[in-house]
């Protein structure tokens, strides 16, 4: 076989090797869990920023979201994010009826999961993390749901939604 | 019935403390309530004003620390990089410092109180002492009486000014006492947190001190000439001890006691201490002077401790050089020891203390002038011709014995 004809062969399999080496480089077992919950305030044009855990967003598509396009009636003063051992954020505010839950893309957060907690716009929302789980507490009423990116955990016998 | 209202009873506070202890909070709750009561607290500890409420306040972080023990994890968690525990040790750190420094400062508010006592005690003292210079000073003025009763009446008015001139020194020696002790951040705190002391103007230090410095210019601006060089010597210690007391404490003295006019107080005492630096100098060596010149000791002109020191210098040298050119006489003599006694029972014995602690001659000035008079004395002592004498006798009658047996 003439040299000149090996040249392709060699090339591909270099790539082939080169692609695995970098496909098997893996650290499992991350745990992105924030052990408290962050509250932030937007700023004037709705920015938020989490110093501690680096994260800045802004929550415009949030309100959209929760009260609809044209609503002005509603502020969102504090946002609450949390994170789960998965990375998921949780993220919900006062008045709200859903934990949105986002799962951080390339310089985006995209929405995972809507999962409606309560028929009735909840004033004092809190996340707790317990157990590595997140839970959501309704503090006017002393309720507590657990959660997780696929919705409410079956267990805490609440019906799940989706969006 | 009762059983049934205790039952009743039981029931309820069960119910209640159930619905208490299912009362759900939220772990940022927690967090924020802890950071809220940390900052009140580290704001009460920067504010307390005295060691008692110190101590409240130290039994209030301990209650603090016992109530979020619960929490340590989740505090640990939320405050990090501090921790449940660094933050409460933080805070007792926080109440022992304040607690030492307002230790410090109610210690130096006794302190001030008592030297305030002090120096309205001096202050009258001095009035009265002032005032029996004053009618002794009068009276010599006006004095017709014979020359033995003139001499006693300036003697007492020797001896009272003497005291008066104690009675200040110990005013000031007193004065350093309390300040020097105050440690400048001490002071800066105490005056921060307690503002300048509002005293009445007759117990206020700056006041005091005026006064005194004002009386003593015109003690000294009213010379009638019944003081000795001695007295001037004393009043010139005084005023140079004043100032030196002053030099290290002033700053101090007005930051507490003159508020926002401290320069203008600084500036005004300052001044007068000039004036009586002055004056205490212009009397001193006038004095001296005049003591030398009837003592028949001319040593040219001098108003400073260095044109003394050079005066003195100058006349020993001239003088030793004199001896040593001219024929020894008697007279040269004379003159040496009018100057050594002068030297020695004057400047060195009786005026000693006074011309070493108003430095009018260091010790080394003083050291220096002893050697070249050790020179002038040898220089002018009168040497004896009679050993050359007898030599030459003697020298004659073997000359002569030998003449005589050389002829036989």
């Amino acid at each position: 076989m003439r040299p000149q004809k090996l040249i392709p062969i060699i090339l591909l399999a270099s790539i082939v090797m080169l692609g695995t080496a970098c496909k098997t480089f893996v650290v499992e077992n991350v745990n992105y869990a924030h052990q408290i919950e962050s509250v932030l305030t937007p700023d004037d044009d709705g920015t938020v920023t989490d110093v501690r855990h680096g994260i800045t967003f802004n929550v415009a598509p949030f309100h959209k979201k929760e009260f609809g396009e044209n609503d002005s009636t509603h502020q969102i003063k504090e946002v609450r994010l949390i994170r789960n051992a998965e990375g998921f954020y949780f993220i919900t505010a006062n008045q709200f009826k859903n934990v949105y839950v986002m799962e951080p893309g390339n310089g985006s957060l995209k929405l995972k999961k809507k999962i409606k907690v309560s028929e009735e716009r909840i004033s004092e929302p809190a996340f707790n993390m317990r157990d590595g789980v997140v839970q959501l507490v309704k503090i006017e009423t002393n309720e507590i749901v657990s959660l997780n990116e696929n919705g409410i955990k079956k267990n805490d016998k609440k019906e799940e939604e989706q969006s | 019935m009762r059983r049934f209202y205790t039952a009743t009873l039981v029931l309820i506070a069960l119910a209640v403390g159930s619905v208490s202890i299912s009362a759900q909070t939220s772990d940022y709750q927690v967090k924020k309530n802890f950071e809220d009561r940390y900052a009140e607290l580290k704001s009460s500890i920067t504010e307390a004003m005295t060691v008692k409420e110190i101590d409240s306040l130290r039994s209030e972080i301990k209650d603090f620390a016992y109530y979020n023990e619960d929490h340590e994890q989740l505090l640990d968690n939320a405050l990090y990089p501090e921790t449940y525990e660094s933050t409460i040790e933080e805070l007792k750190q926080r109440a022992r410092a304040a607690e030492h420094k307002l230790l410090i400062i109610e210690n130096q508010n006794e302190k001030l109180t008592q030297l305030s006592n002090e120096l309205s005690t001096y202050k009258s003292e001095i009035a009265n002492l002032n005032e029996r210079t004053d009618s002794l000073r009068n009276a010599i003025l006006a004095s017709e009486e014979s020359e033995s009763d003139l001499s006693q009446l300036v003697e007492r008015y020797r001896k009272s000014m003497e005291e008066r001139d104690e009675f200040v020194l110990n005013m000031i020696d007193s004065l350093f006492i309390t300040y020097k002790d105050l440690q400048g951040k001490a002071l800066a705190e105490f005056t921060e947190e307690n503002g300048p002391r509002a005293l009445q103007e007759e117990d206020n230090p700056l006041h005091v001190i005026e006064s005194v410095i004002e009386e003593n210019i015109q003690i000294l601006k009213a010379d009638n000439g019944a003081l000795q060089t001695e007295d001037y010597l004393r009043m010139y210690v005084v005023q140079n001890r004043f100032s030196e007391v002053w030099n290290q404490i002033g700053d101090d003295l007005t930051r507490i006691y003159a508020g926002n006019k401290a320069s203008q107080w600084e500036n005004n005492i300052e001044d007068k201490l000039g004036d009586w630096k002055a004056s205490a100098s212009k009397n001193m060596w006038a004095s001296m002077d005049s003591y030398l010149e009837k003592n028949n000791v001319d040593l040219g002109a001098f108003d400073s401790n260095e044109s003394f020191y050079k005066s003195i210098e100058q006349f020993v040298s001239k003088a030793t050089d004199a001896s040593r050119e001219k024929v020894i006489t008697d007279e040269n003599y004379a003159d040496f020891q009018s100057f050594y006694d002068f030297w020695n029972g004057k400047i060195k014995k009786d005026w000693g203390k006074f011309v070493q602690e108003g430095e009018v001659l260091t010790m080394n000035q003083i050291s220096t002038i002893d050697t070249e008079i050790m020179t002038w004395r040898d220089e002018a002592k009168p040497k004896s011709f009679l050993i050359p004498i007898l030599f030459g006798l003697s020298l004659l009658t073997i000359v002569g014995l030998i003449i005589v047996l050389a002829r036989k």
